[in-house]
C-alpha cells in the first residue's frame, strides 16, 4: 500500500470513525452521569444513613464492583428478556456500566465526604440547621472539590470500558474501526487512528475537569490543587 | 451555582432515561442478527452499508414474502444466545448447520455448501499435511465450524496441534501474516477472499467437510418465519435471482 493510498485510507475512514466516536461519547456521558446522581446518593447514605440503610448500599457496592463489566454488560442485555422486557443495545449498556460505575464513583464520594471534618457537621447543626441543610450547603460543595481527581481518573477508565458495549451490539469507536479493518486488511493503520480519538477524549475531558478543579477552587485555601495540567488557579 | 448544576444533571439524566426508551415490542418487523465482519457474506461497505451474500438473501426473501426486516449487528458468540432470549428473530451470519446448534434453534434449508480452506504463508513451504501436523499453531474464530473440526479430528485423536481462538476471523489471519501462528482454518469463501486481500498468504488445501450453511429461528419457531424463509429461498432460486447474488459476490 502505497502512502498515497494509507492517506486516502485514512480521509476515508475519518467519517465512520467520528459517528462511532460520537457514539462512544455518548455511552461515556450518559453512564457517567448517571453513575454521578447515584453514586453521590449512595455515598450519602453510606456515611449518614442508618445500619440497614448503610448496610444494603455495602452489598450494592460490593456486588457491582466485583463482576466484570462484560458478565454485567450480558446479564443486563439478556437477562432483560427473561423477565419479559426488552432492552436495547445501548440503554443496557448505559445501564450496566451506569450501575457499575455509580458502585466505584459512590467511594470517591464517600472518601470525599469523610474527608471533610465532623466538626463542621456538629457546628452546622449547633446553628440550627437540619442535616440536609448541613449536606447540602456545608459538606457536598466541599466535597465535590475534593472528589474531582479521583473523579477524573473514574472518566478516564469509564470511557475506554465502553468498548466492551461491541458484545451486545452497540456499533461505537472500535467496531466502527473494525469494519474498516475487515475490508482493507489495514489494523495498524486504523488502530492507531483509534487511539488517537481515546487519547483526545481523555486528554480533554481531564482538561476540561482540570478547568472546572481550578474554577471552583477556594483562593488561599487549596493552592496546591492548581499545579496540575489545565488548571487554572495560577492562571 | 453548583447545586443548580447537580439538580440539572439530575434532571437531565431522568428524562434521558425515559425518553431513551425500550425497544417496542410487536412490531411486524424481524430482527435479523449478523457478525458483519466476514466478506462475502456480510460486511460493512465504504459508504457504511451493510452488505454481502446473507444480508442480500435476507432482503430479497422479506421483499418477495412480505414482511421488514431490521439487520442488526451482533457479535457471532452472541447471535445464537440472543435468538434464544428472543433478542432476534433470525440469525444470518453464515451459520454451519450442526446437531449441536439445531439442538437450540430451528434451522432453515440448507442455502450454501462450503468446506474448510487451509490458509498458510507463501513462504512457509507448508503444505496441507504439514501445516496441520505434529506441533503447529493453527488459528480459527471462536465458535466456528472450522475451530470445532481442529478439535475434533486433531486433538481429540492425539495429534498435538494447538489451537489459537481469536474473536474474528481477519484478526487469525492478521496473525498469520505477522508470523505467530503457521496456518489459519476458515470456510473457503471467506478463505478466498482473504487470500485475494493479502498477498502473502495462500490457500494449501481443501478440507471437503461439505458442511451447509443455513438461517436460523428460534427453537420452535413461535414467529413462523421458517416456512416463508424457505418458500421465498425456493423463489429467488426459480427467478433467477438467486445466481446474480451468487455471481455477485462469489464470482462464480
Amino acid at each position: 500500500m502505497s502512502i498515497i493510498d494509507k492517506v486516502i485510507l485514512i480521509w476515508t475512514s475519518l467519517p465512520p470513525l467520528a459517528r462511532g466516536a460520537l457514539v462512544t461519547l455518548e455511552l461515556t456521558i450518559l453512564l457517567l452521569g448517571m453513575g454521578l446522581v447515584v453514586g453521590i446518593f449512595l455515598a450519602l447514605g453510606q456515611v449518614y444513613g442508618s445500619y440497614p440503610v448503610s448496610l444494603f448500599i455495602t452489598c450494592y457496592e460490593r456486588f457491582f464492583r466485583s463482576i466484570p463489566a462484560l458478565v454485567l454488560l450480558f446479564l443486563f442485555f439478556f437477562g432483560s428478556s427473561y423477565f419479559g422486557f426488552s432492552l436495547s443495545p445501548f440503554l443496557s449498556a448505559v445501564l450496566a456500566l451506569g450501575f457499575r460505575s455509580s458502585a466505584y464513583q459512590s467511594q470517591i464520594f464517600r472518601g470525599a465526604i469523610q474527608s471533610i471534618d465532623e466538626g463542621q457537621m456538629m457546628a452546622a447543626r449547633t446553628l440550627g440547621m437540619s442535616k440536609f441543610q448541613a449536606i447540602w450547603n456545608i459538606i457536598l460543595p466541599q466535597a465535590f472539590r475534593l472528589a474531582i481527581p479521583p473523579w477524573s481518573n473514574e472518566y478516564s477508565s469509564v470511557l475506554k470500558d465502553t468498548s466492551l458495549a461491541y458484545a451486545v451490539g452497540v456499533i461505537e469507536l472500535v467496531r466502527e474501526g473494525r469494519y474498516i479493518i475487515v475490508r482493507t486488511f489495514e489494523p495498524m493503520l486504523i488502530y492507531i487512528i483509534v487511539a488517537i480519538i481515546y487519547f483526545f477524549f481523555t486528554y480533554a475531558g481531564n482538561f476540561i475537569l482540570g478547568f472546572i478543579e481550578g474554577k471552583i477552587a477556594v483562593p488561599g485555601y487549596e493552592r496546591k490543587l492548581g499545579r496540575r495540567m489545565g488548571g487554572s488557579v495560577e492562571r | 451555582m453548583m447545586k443548580k448544576a447537580l439538580l440539572a444533571v439530575v434532571v437531565s439524566f431522568l428524562g434521558l432515561v425515559v425518553f431513551s426508551g425500550f425497544s417496542l415490542a410487536g412490531e411486524p418487523t424481524y430482527i435479523v442478527a449478523s457478525d458483519i465482519s466476514w466478506p462475502p457474506f456480510e460486511w460493512v461497505d465504504e459508504q457504511g452499508n451493510y452488505v454481502g451474500f446473507d444480508l442480500d438473501v435476507m432482503r430479497e426473501i422479506a421483499k418477495l414474502e412480505g414482511y421488514k426486516i431490521k439487520i442488526v449487528d451482533v457479535a457471532f458468540d452472541s447471535i445464537i444466545p440472543g435468538i434464544i432470549a428472543g433478542k432476534y428473530d433470525i440469525g444470518a451470519s453464515g451459520f454451519t448447520i450442526t446437531a449441536k446448534r439445531d439442538e437450540v434453534v430451528d434451522f432453515s434449508k440448507p442455502y450454501w455448501s462450503s468446506d474448510q480452506a487451509v490458509l498458510i504463508r507463501r513462504d512457509s513451504g507448508l503444505n496441507i499435511v504439514t501445516a496441520l501436523s505434529q506441533g503447529r499453531t493453527v488459528g480459527a474464530q471462536r465458535g466456528t465450524t472450522g475451530a470445532a473440526w481442529i478439535k475434533e479430528n486433531l486433538i481429540e485423536k492425539g495429534v498435538n496441534v494447538k489451537l489459537k481462538l481469536y474473536e474474528t476471523y481477519p484478526l487469525a489471519v492478521l496473525d498469520l501474516v505477522n508470523r505467530n501462528i503457521d496456518a489459519v482454518i476458515q470456510d473457503e469463501p471467506a478463505s478466498r477472499a482473504s487470500v485475494a486481500k493479502e498477498k502473502s498468504i495462500q490457500i494449501a488445501g481443501i478440507i471437503v467437510t461439505g458442511e451447509q450453511f443455513g438461517f436460523l429461528v428460534k427453537e420452535g419457531d413461535p414467529k413462523g418465519i421458517l416456512p416463508k424463509i424457505n418458500e421465498g429461498m425456493a423463489k429467488l432460486k426459480a427467478s433467477g435471482k438467486w445466481d446474480e447474488l451468487v455471481a455477485k459476490y462469489f464470482g462464480k
